[in-house]
């Protein structure tokens, strides 16, 4: 086999669908199941080309459902495997990812936000907050990191194998088209050469041994027949979700110990959410941003911290009141008001945000 | 050079904006100045306008798009009237001379609108292969981003293989773009 695809650290500029393929390189994902769809065709597109080259795989299939289904099926045969949609795929790998829920199936999707709902645009949004947090009949028994530049995708493209495949959850990178699309600088590293080790993964079927006699048999189910036998499964899926849930969560905050405006922004937005704070601080105003990177499970204790000093919380997001409503969620019984700055499908930037802040007095 | 600029290029598919625009942030990046490039690329890129918003600094760049653009550049009719959106008291608007029909579209709030005949230039003095190479010697010229010769490197780099297997075209593309610097040149001074 070839050398490492990535080797020291390396200065950038790229994509943020290159980024993805590199990434995943990186953290040695064996195989890429995907079907087209834009702003995330240049992960496939990199991928296909650079996979070969490491020895690693790739399979296009017919559809999103189906990429989904084979993402579940090379990871169960024990591969570090991962797919990358946007949009309508996001919603046609729903299904496959609610199973890899129920049978706590370790697979990594890379989302691309594209403007809905439908087939809205192919270019921006933060609009699949909720489908990718709590999509499918299920519980949300899912890791969802967004990211805001071309540094964070890389690191956490990496992270999500991990996460995956240590606490056997499914793990989505939530980006969005500009990321998909722009290019700026990031450094690429050889995880191995940081201190990170790769999280080993193993066969879920197939597994070597005799069952019952070498090791413990394995009883793969998404099906119960019984209320009791489901209702006694989702329990523990629930209790191992919430027990590993805070070594998980992660968060950023700027300003937020005396802000009297604390912005909640997420994703790509948090550029904008921190040039504005930069901005009103020099202008002499109280304000701050929290930021949650993983959006589930979201970083609640760590919220209820920064808005200790707030008298209201602005959410700003690139759709119609998605994070706001998780914010609203985690943070029941604050007394502090919530208003929104809610821009569906469209960009927003510091200045905007700045401009309302004074505005709205 | 230490302030950050806001640029948008907008022309008509073929004009080759998409590519100026990526040999001028790769320029910047080689540099070690932080560069920051989106297209935009919607379903109408085929047969519309094209733009790229390209925002170069010293520091890591904020929100990918911009409202209000330090310098805009518009090659065609269409790109004008376009872009009047990104245009504010602080914005250098520059379009290509040989457009017709826009006077009234011209973004009356710009601090300074410049005609250059760059389309006129590259079909007759040079070639108009190098129309677009035109263009980003002006953009250079008109925001200092990146100096001449960090454009010339960045141009061998995209183009070099070419200029191994005729040395001319070389000559032609550098000639193109310091045409570009005079044309901004002569409408400034």
């Amino acid at each position: 086999m070839a050398d490492k695809p990535v080797k020291g650290e390396k200065r950038f500029f790229v994509t943020g669908n290159e980024v993805v393929a590199w990434a995943a390189l990186a953290a040695n994902a064996e195989i890429m199941y995907g079907y087209p769809i834009t702003p995330q065709n240049e992960v496939m597109h990199y991928w296909t080309r650079l996979a070969p080259k490491y020895g690693r795989r790739f399979l296009q299939t017919e559809d999103e459902i189906s990429a989904g289904f084979t993402t579940v099926g090379g990871v169960l045969s024990g591969a570090r495997a991962f797919t990358a949609t946007a949009g309508p795929g996001n919603t046609l790998m729903q299904e496959s990812m609610s199973m890899a829920e129920m049978m706590q199936i370790p697979t990594v999707v890379v989302v691309q936000q594209r403007g809905g709902p439908s087939t809205g645009t192919v270019i921006y949004s933060q609009q699949e907050v909720t489908m990718t947090c709590f999509g499918g009949n299920g519980e949300g028994f899912r890791v969802v990191y967004s990211t805001g530049s071309h540094q964070e995708l890389y690191d956490y493209v990496i992270k999500a194998f991990n996460t995956a495949w240590k606490y056997r959850i499914p793990t989505f990178v939530l980006g969005d088209g500009y990321q998909a699309k722009m290019r700026e600088s990031l450094i690429m590293y050889d995880p191995e050469e940081r201190g990170i080790q790769m999280v080993p993964t193993e066969k879920i079927v197939g597994a070597s041994g005799v069952p019952g006699v070498d090791r413990e048999p394995k009883h793969l189910r998404n099906t119960y027949n019984t209320e009791e036998e489901l209702y006694k499964v989702v329990g523990d899926l629930a209790k191992h979700y919430w027990q590993v849930a805070p070594e998980i969560e992660e968060y950023e905050e700027f300003d937020c110990a005396d802000a009297e405006t604390v912005i909640v922004a997420h994703g790509v937005v948090t550029r904008a959410a921190q040039g504005a704070v930069k901005e009103l601080r020099e202008q002499g105003k109280k304000v701050g941003h929290f930021r949650p990177i993983t959006l589930r499970p979201f970083p609640k204790k760590a919220m209820e911290k920064a808005i200790q000093k707030a008298k209201e919380i602005l959410v700003v997001e690139s759709a119609e009141g998605q994070l706001a409503k998780i914010v609203k969620a985690e943070i029941y019984g604050s007394d502090i008001p919530i208003t929104g700055y809610f821009r569906p499908g469209m960009g927003i930037t510091a200045e905007e945000i700045v401009e309302y802040i004074l505005n709205k007095g | 050079m230490a302030r950050e600029y806001k640029i948008a290029l907008a022309g008509e598919g073929g004009q080759g904006v998409q590519s100026v625009a990526s040999i001028i942030v790769e320029a910047a990046n080689d540099k070690g100045r932080e560069a920051l490039y989106i297209p935009n690329f919607g379903v109408e890129q085929r047969g519309g306008v094209s733009i790229a918003f390209i925002q170069i600094a010293d520091e890591k760049i904020g929100s990918p798009k911009f409202k209000i653009a330090d310098i805009v550049v518009a090659l065609s009719d269409r790109s004008v009237r376009r872009t009047a959106q990104y245009v504010d008291h602080r914005t250098t608007f520059v379009y290509d001379a040989s457009i017709k029909g826009v006077e009234d579209d011209l973004p009356k709030n710009a601090a300074k609108i410049y005609a250059i005949p760059a389309i006129e230039v590259a079909k007759t003095e040079l070639h108009p292969r190098v129309f677009n190479i035109i263009i980003m010697g002006a953009v250079i010229e008109a925001t200092k981003v990146i100096d001449i010769d960090s454009a010339k490197e960045a141009i061998e780099k995209k183009l070099g293989y070419k200029f191994e297997q005729d040395p001319k075209l070389r000559e032609l593309n550098f000639k193109a773009l310091e045409r570009g610097v005079e044309l901004v040149r002569q409408v400034t001074n």
